[in-house]
């Protein structure tokens, strides 16, 4: 590559990055100035002395919501790892007849629209006495994540060397012990990019959150909203909400990236 | 929630033909499909282009900084981006009153521009992951190919355009089909950012749905419209899902 091509993409780049870099810019800004600062000044200028009151007040609307989605993202997080470990195992592995035909079936849930099943998924939740609440939420998430995470096992066991699971057979272990023993235990790669996959998109989630809770079980994006619509005039206490909300996942990803990144990749090839 | 279930026929669809806010909604469906799907897919195509020329550590703190937008919640860009959009204080409006003596746009406020300020923040949430398939794709480019390329004469550009970009069609096709069932399923974003307004001009689909549903209780009608949304992602799908099935 010559380096006049380096250099002329090397500034394209600087601008693109600037353009990403602004929106943050302007809610760590926002989110640091005091009241008459935030009306005084733009938000591409620093905060002249900056202050946490506004991540105080926000944190105080934001925390019940946060422990919320914390709790049924960890508990969705599990149960849907888990089925998807087995499910990945068994479409993989086992195949038995029409398996493709139920693969397909359930990939299909991936795509699914989440507002196709709303007013059903009321139902049915109100009839298990589930609707508003903190386990209602966890159940729902777990199901709507078994496809993904079905996906993500089957793809990665799809490539393990079968000859790793022949030895086991030979041996005459049954399926459930070739799981258990085997597959188990070399599968630790797929568990960290679907459970950091799974735990970003449930904590993310809007529109679940505000057609089956209320009030008090609300999880954080529904309250999140609720404070960007309501008490329009506070920016700063409103960009601090946004960043207390969204740091679990920027912390996430700065941490595990190459796995999210993993994540988006198997999701999106073979779909 | 009290509901007949007797039948009605095609009684709920009617009411859609009637409402005179799904042809508003369809049609910004179909405006996110046509400005929204090319414009990250064409971003994502030149920022992993770019990427690739400039290599290295370069390459790869960039694209986790380009894809970052994506890993984050709707709510979360929806506020950014009605900060980054406010009429006064924005830094949009700073930017250009400072390019342009003074110009200001009301992104947010007048309905003609609203869904256009809306595409072109879904374009800067999206193209990172269309950048980061299509990096995925450059690097299984066997670099034989490349180089042989380059001893034929081959400019940068040309090599690009030529060579590389032909090559990054099922890429390309991958990221259509998630662009377009989310183009056909976009809400929280708009509900947050805009919530249909001014007026209806920012109405989709799925919001229509959700308003005329939950907030009007008006359930049979909301199912109808769940139903319209549900069978044209059907429709998207499915031969996608049966064709990389079949190529297994």
């Amino acid at each position: 590559m010559t380096n006049l091509a380096k250099a002329i993409a090397g500034a394209f780049l600087a601008l693109f990055a600037l353009s990403w870099l602004l929106p943050f810019w302007s809610v760590i800004t926002t989110a640091l100035k005091d009241e008459i600062e935030v009306r005084t000044t733009v938000p591409i200028v620093p905060p002249s002395n900056p202050t946490f009151v506004p991540f105080v007040k926000a944190f105080d609307s934001l925390k019940t919501g946060l422990a919320n989605s914390l709790t049924f993202t960890l508990l969705a997080t599990i149960f849907s790892t888990l089925i998807g470990s087995v499910n990945g195992y068994v479409l993989s592995r086992v195949k038995f007849k029409h398996s493709d035909v139920i693969f397909l079936m359930l990939s299909f849930g991936i795509f699914i629209p989440y507002h196709a099943v709303a007013i059903p998924l009321i139902m049915v939740t109100s009839r298990l006495g589930l609707f508003n609440s903190i386990l209602g939420m966890a159940l729902v998430h777990s199901i709507y994540g078994i496809p993904i995470c079905t996906l993500f096992f089957r793809s990665y066991l799809d490539e393990l060397p079968s000859s790793i699971l022949d030895a086991a057979r030979v041996d005459g272990a049954d399926d459930l012990t070739i799981y258990a023993r085997v597959v188990l235990p070399l599968s630790w790669p797929a568990f960290i990019v679907t459970a950091v996959f799974q735990f970003t998109s449930i904590w993310n989630d809007f529109l679940f959150g505000v057609i089956l809770t209320k009030g008090e079980n609300q999880p954080a994006s529904v309250v999140l909203a609720n404070l960007l619509g309501t008490t329009s005039a506070e920016w700063n206490v409103q960009m601090a909400g946004t960043f207390l909300y969204a740091l679990p996942v920027i912390a996430f990803y700065l941490l595990l990236s190459k796995y999210l990144i993993r994540g988006y990749l198997a999701g999106a090839v073979r779909g | 929630m009290i509901i007949s279930y007797e039948f009605a026929g095609l009684q709920q669809y009617e009411k859609a033909v009637k409402d005179p806010v799904f042809y508003v909604a369809l049609r910004n469906n179909m405006l996110l499909i046509s400005l929204f799907i090319p414009g990250s897919i064409c971003l994502g195509l030149v920022i992993a282009m770019l990427l690739d020329i400039v290599g290295g550590k370069v390459e790869s703190a960039l694209r986790a900084l380009f894809l970052l937008p994506f890993s984050l919640s709707f709510v979360v860009t929806a506020a950014m981006w009605a900060w980054m959009y406010n009429y006064t204080f924005g830094v949009a409006n700073t930017l250009l009153s400072l390019l342009f003596r003074g110009l200001r746009v009301n992104w947010l406020g007048d309905p003609n521009i609203a869904i256009l300020s809306i595409i072109l923040a879904l374009v800067w949430q999206f193209s990172g992951y269309t950048a980061l398939l299509f990096s995925a794709g450059i690097k299984s480019i066997p670099a034989e190919q490349l180089e042989a390329a380059k001893v034929d004469g081959a400019s940068t550009l040309q090599v690009y355009l030529h060579v590389i970009v032909p090559q990054l069609k099922p890429w390309v096709l991958s990221a259509f089909v998630v662009l377009m069932v989310f183009a056909l399923k976009a809400f929280d974003f708009i509900y947050v950012l805009t919530n249909g307004g001014p007026g209806v001009s920012t109405y989709v689909l799925a919001l229509l749905m959700y308003r005329r549903a939950f907030f009007e209780t008006d359930f049979p009608y909301g199912a109808a419209l769940a139903t319209i949304l549900l069978s044209v992602v059907v429709a998207v799908v499915v031969p996608y899902l049966v064709s990389s099935v079949r190529r297994r």
